[in-house]
């Protein structure tokens, strides 16, 4: 694009709503990638530790949770270090903020579960993410996202209360794969 | 009457560059030059315009080890660019090209 002043009314319009999506595109498309990463490590721990738990009949094996934060945030510090140059919108701020929270949300109370009070852990954390997964799905205008995140999160809190042990996990590794679904479904979206 | 076009939006690279720095917080110049598609040289002189004008903010500093220069749009600007795409509406709502 070079210098052009004597452009009509619809090539002037044609450049702001062609630079704007583009932009706004390349923005979400690059939020994708956040998505997988988390959803990818979501079903790799949940599995891992259903396995672990399913064989050895040992719970403890659920600490290994707090290795999913431990491995995760420094993988997303990588991954924007090498987008440093793409920025911030406000979609892809509020969907940063929705999941910041989500993550906050999610280890603290594990946190207190394990140390102070017990409580039913999968229950809340599977509530709070299809909560988060609705809003994204809002937020990206995307209606199969918005009623993924929707079924997660009842059908999930209804499993939670009825399963008792590992198998609660499991919960877990689909809510994983609807991560990276939704990863891949805003790499298409914004193509 | 028509309401008259800012000259200093009514250019394909500034306008673009406007466009761009509508829809983000700030934007380095890296960036700006990936999605224009314009030349590291003319996009510098425009860039310098628009700051000229009040438009946008640009700031100069360092990156790790690497300079970068991030580009703003001041409330001047989104009031600037605001009122040339109604212009722009208004022409075309009228026929006129």
């Amino acid at each position: 694009m070079e210098q052009n002043n004597n452009l009509t009314a619809q090539q002037s319009l044609q450049i702001i709503s062609e630079t704007f999506n583009n932009s706004r595109k390349g923005i979400l498309r690059n939020s994708a990638k956040y998505f997988m990463l988390w959803g990818a490590l979501l079903t790799v721990t949940s599995l891992v530790v259903y396995l672990l738990w399913h064989f050895t009949g040992k719970p403890q094996w659920n600490f290994l949770w707090f290795a999913m934060p431990a491995i995760g945030y420094p993988a997303a510090a990588l991954l924007g270090r090498s987008d440093a140059a793409v920025p911030q919108n406000e979609v892809s701020k509020m969907l940063s903020s929705v999941w910041g929270v989500f993550g906050a949300f999610a280890v603290t109370l594990s946190a207190i579960a394990v140390a102070l009070v017990p409580m039913n852990v999968s229950l809340i954390i599977v509530i709070l993410f299809g909560l988060a997964e609705c809003v994204s799905g809002a937020l990206l205008k995307n209606w199969p996202i918005t009623i993924c995140g929707f079924l997660l999160g009842i059908g999930g809190a209804v499993v939670a209360m009825l399963v008792k042990s590992e198998a609660q996990l499991l919960i877990f590794t689909l809510a994983g794969i609807l991560l990276l679904v939704t990863g891949f479904i805003m790499k298409l979206q914004y193509k | 009457m028509f309401p008259k076009l800012d000259p200093l939006l009514h250019s394909e690279l500034r306008l673009a560059v406007m466009s761009i720095l509508a829809g983000v917080e700030s934007a380095d110049f890296t960036y700006i030059r990936t999605q224009t598609g314009a030349t590291a040289g003319n996009l510098s002189v425009q860039i310098e315009k628009l700051d000229a004008a009040g438009y946008i903010t640009v700031e100069k500093g360092f990156k790790g080890r690497k300079p970068c220069t991030t580009c703003r749009i001041t409330p001047a600007g989104q009031e600037a660019f605001g009122k040339y795409v109604e212009a722009l509406k208004e022409y075309l709502s009228s026929g006129a090209s």
